[in-house]
């Protein structure tokens, strides 16, 4: 029974991470069709900020790492993805790819192939017990964090104007534009929230590992994209429960299979992937058929 | 600036897909405080003619907004430029309220005071979206989201509005209750540019119909053009 | 009429001279150029028997493949198997089905069975990735790849145990026989694209709605395109495992995809020309960074790069490309007969750049 609940914690804070990666990745998507993948790198060098910044403290350390996250998103926007509005999502992706594996070798060149280390907000390593149920603290934190961010990002997206405005960019980007919602504006600020994600992301994965390289992103950006699309990325509700699905079920089956196939857990959530695309390609969110605008 | 040249007016427009032609150098006045009526079969360019000039994909030829050239502008600029498209098929938010579609089409006001007055008569012309001001646009009916479409369009002020097809999949009382609006709008002193299938409808509605055929203006029609069959089957036949 | 025919059929043949008389002339060339250029020119050819492959598919089709590198693995994983001495694997590879310790062929056997693995994956799978379109069919093939990797990685039945290496395989290709392969490939790959299949397919790719208003169901022709390139990839894999003579899963995941990837994009999707010349230049340019990167002699000068800027150019290449000249370096383009304005292959388009 204590070990169900402290699977079920653990699943939990697993799918609020991937949850909220793949929200980082709906959010862009939603507006300009683009599954960004170098989204890894902005984890990552949220990552690295935290690591090389941490001994200044804690206040100095977070917003600092909020503020390379989405420096570095914006930038990918301007300097790749704006010259790219006419390209499908497979070319965009394909671009993504591209960026993500040319700032990994940036990466590689600055701060060498070995991971880096620093005891990043290490008091939340610790587990506490509740009635002898062993409990991650870091595990209530992630979750305690992504309702904290999923509940800003409602409250933005409903009630402000440019949160509105996001939202309807998000859903419909062409009758957006036509009824007047400048591009420019939602399109930076998704890829400005999308860095602020990203930046949790980083802060709850680096706090559990206390150790960052070059390709520090990219598992957790693989299965957030799965996740996204299996959710229907087309909605930004469909890519955050998506997300939360697949970094649910590898928790669980990481915890629950026999040692010598929990090797395979991956390839569980893949074939479980191809499943959910083959039975609903839309997205498990999206009502009605293609509802997909690819 | 006289008022002969407050309006919409199109000189020579083209719109070509990857070189194949789409709109053959058109031209049209929309003065202000009139309808105007574009009709045509499928395929004849008139989306491509309201897209176009709203910016939303690349032309040839000039637009003048009340006397202003508009060249190069993208669509969100060209709303504050005082032009509006209610787009083919409504699209409104499904998933936000009435009054979150409303507030949206605010955004592209010039005179962001002006809001709740915009506000209050666009409430008046749709009384329908005051009452359900809290609903999810999604579960209005076809002639609601209609009318929450043109509402949203005029929620940004414009002096020329354009309709995409407004009476498509709409019951005839719902249709009835769009033009109605229409001609208020019309009264108003709003330049109104209407795409439509339905030609007699529209010719009798309107102060002067074109007739778009292969991208090109082959007629031009006045209201009591409605009655007269000839002229019609010339119109959708050649 | 006859003479118009003809043309048609040595037009396009021209286009096929061409590229085999390019991978020669530069396979010959870097042959002069020491052991080192051998060497990795042996790598640049099976890169783009990849390539080529990914071409079949994605370029004939139009869906978006991530998981042509399994097929890759897998045809891999067969040649190690079937190439290394009974003995050796008896001892590296102890927890192995016993049956695949003794099964041996000769380097070609192992190579076109290899091929024919890679096949049957793609078959296997086929009929149900290839109901998918755009991004969602990238997931599920990308998916196809991570399944793949794991099992490789961790099933010690068919391979090394995790974290080890397949070893033991021996040296028997040399640069000529693999430029050999490579034309033979090529051929086979300019013979699928006159295929009824691959036709239709390319009618689907430009025209959906035309193709499915006559009546063309594309999921049995892409099945047929998946599983034709499932086979050129798994040859491509049986090259890999005889030029690198160590395996392991890792070398054939994500990295391999998006390199591939990005030499596609570079010459251009849409054709063959386009997989052929992207693989190549980009392995160029690959040749010089790596020269650079160790120093090189102009006059009294050396120039050199720092070590890890290779990549970073590589990546530099594609995303420039995206960005300036989408359609790739051939802008989907064949090959033409030089005495004839540029004409289209058939079915191909101009596209839009």
């Amino acid at each position: 029974m204590s070990q169900l609940l402290q699977s079920l914690v653990d699943a939990l804070s697993a799918g609020a991470t991937l949850g909220l990666a793949a929200l980082a990745i709906g959010l862009v998507f939603g507006v300009i069709r683009l599954a960004n993948f170098a989204t890894g790198e902005i984890i990552t060098a949220g990552a690295y900020t935290l690591i090389f910044t941490w001994q200044l403290g804690w206040y100095i350390s977070i917003p600092f790492a909020i503020i390379v996250a989405v420096l570095l998103s914006l930038l990918m926007e301007l300097s790749v993805f704006s010259r790219m509005r006419a390209a499908t999502p497979a070319t965009l992706l394909i671009a993504s790819f591209g960026l993500s594996f040319l700032l990994q070798r940036v990466y590689e060149l600055a701060f060498t192939n070995n991971v880096q280390t620093a005891p990043v907000a290490s008091e939340l390593a610790q587990s506490i017990s509740i009635g002898g149920v062993r409990i991650q603290m870091l595990s209530v934190a992630t979750i305690l964090l992504a309702a904290l961010l999923l509940t800003g990002l409602q409250l933005f997206l409903t009630r402000t104007s440019l949160g509105l405005q996001l939202k309807a960019a998000a859903a419909d980007f062409k009758t957006a534009r036509l009824i007047g919602i400048p591009a420019s504006r939602v399109i930076g600020l998704s890829f400005a929230l999308s860095g602020i994600l990203a930046a949790a992301v980083a802060f709850v994965t680096t706090v559990q590992t206390g150790a960052v390289g070059p390709t520090f992103g990219v598992p957790i950006t693989i299965l957030a994209l799965v996740g996204a699309v299996i959710g229907g990325i087309d909605k930004i509700s469909g890519a955050l429960a998506g997300g939360f699905l697949v970094g649910f079920a590898t928790s669980m089956l990481a915890s629950w299979l026999p040692q010598d196939m929990s090797n395979f857990k991956d390839a569980y959530v893949f074939m479980l992937v191809i499943g959910v695309l083959l039975m609903r390609p839309q997205g498990l969110l999206i009502r009605g058929r293609g509802a997909v605008r690819t | 600036m006289s008022n002969a040249d407050k309006g919409l007016s199109v000189v020579d427009l083209t719109v070509a897909y990857n070189g194949v032609p789409a709109v053959r150098g058109i031209s049209l006045e929309v003065p202000a405080g009139q309808a105007i009526g574009l009709i045509g079969p499928n395929g004849a360019g008139k989306s491509s003619t309201l897209l176009s000039i709203m910016g939303a994909i690349p032309r040839g030829g000039t637009v003048l907004v009340d006397g202003i050239d508009i060249a190069g502008l993208p669509p969100e600029k060209v709303v504050r430029k005082g032009v509006s498209l209610v787009p083919e098929g409504r699209h409104v938010f499904a998933e936000l309220t009435v009054m979150d579609n409303l507030r949206l089409g605010a955004v592209g006001r010039r005179d962001k005071s002006g809001y709740a007055e915009a506000l209050e008569n666009v409430l008046a012309l749709f009384p329908i979206l005051s009452e359900f001001s809290a609903r999810q646009a999604g579960l209005l009916s076809g002639g609601q989201q209609q009318q929450l479409a043109i509402g949203r369009s005029l929620m940004a002020d414009p002096d020329v509005l354009m309709l995409d097809e407004p009476s498509l999949g709409l019951s005839p009382t719902a249709v009835d209750a769009v033009f109605e609006a229409l001609d208020v709008i019309r009264g108003l002193g709003k330049a109104v540019l209407v795409v439509e299938q339905r030609a007699e409808f529209t010719i009798a509605f309107c102060d002067r119909t074109y007739v778009l055929h292969d991208g090109e203006i082959t007629l031009t029609l006045k209201p009591e053009d409605a009655n007269n069959v000839d002229v019609l089957t010339q119109a959708y036949f050649g | 009429m006859a003479q118009k025919s003809l043309m048609w059929r040595l037009g396009p043949l021209w286009s096929l001279v061409s590229l085999l008389l390019i991978v020669y002339a530069v396979t010959l060339v870097n042959s002069r150029l020491g052991e080192g250029i051998q060497v990795q020119m042996r790598y640049a050819l099976v890169n783009l028997v990849i390539v080529v492959a990914l071409q079949m598919f994605i370029g004939t089709s139009g869906v978006l493949s991530f998981g042509h590198v399994a097929f890759v693995a897998v045809g891999a994983w067969t040649v190690g198997l079937l190439t290394i001495d009974p003995e050796l694997k008896r001892n590296l590879l102890p927890d192995m089905f016993p049956f695949l310790f003794d099964v041996q062929a000769p380097w070609l056997v192992a190579v076109i069975l290899g091929g024919l693995v890679g096949g049957l994956l793609a078959v296997i799978v086929g009929p149900f990735l290839m109901r998918l379109n755009g991004l969602q069919a990238g997931i599920a093939t990308f998916a196809l790849l991570g399944v793949v990797s794991q099992v490789l990685t961790y099933w010690s039945s068919i391979g090394p145990r995790s974290g080890q290496s397949m070893v033991g395989i021996p040296d028997v290709l040399d640069l000529q026989t693999t430029m050999l392969i490579t034309l033979v490939i090529i051929v086979i790959a300019w013979l699928f694209q006159r295929t009824k299949p691959a036709r239709l397919l390319r009618a689907a790719r430009e025209d959906p709605i035309a193709a499915a208003a006559s009546g063309i169901n594309v999921v049995p022709q892409r099945v047929i395109a998946f599983a034709v390139s499932g086979v050129v990839a798994g040859v491509a894999g049986g090259m890999f495992a005889l030029t690198n003579r160590v395996l392991q899963a890792s070398q054939l995941g994500i990295e391999l995809t998006f390199i591939t990837l990005a030499m596609l994009v570079l010459g251009g999707v849409l054709s063959l020309s386009g997989a052929i010349v992207g693989a190549l230049v980009f392995s160029l340019i690959d040749l010089v960074l790596v020269q650079l990167q160790s120093g090189v002699d102009i006059g009294s000068f050396v120039v050199s790069i720092p070590q890890g800027a290779r990549p970073i150019v590589l990546a530099l290449v594609l995303i420039g490309m995206l960005l300036w000249r989408p359609s790739g370096l051939t802008g989907g383009r064949e090959f033409v007969w030089p005495f004839r304005k540029h004409a289209p292959l058939p079915g191909n388009p101009v596209t839009n750049d």
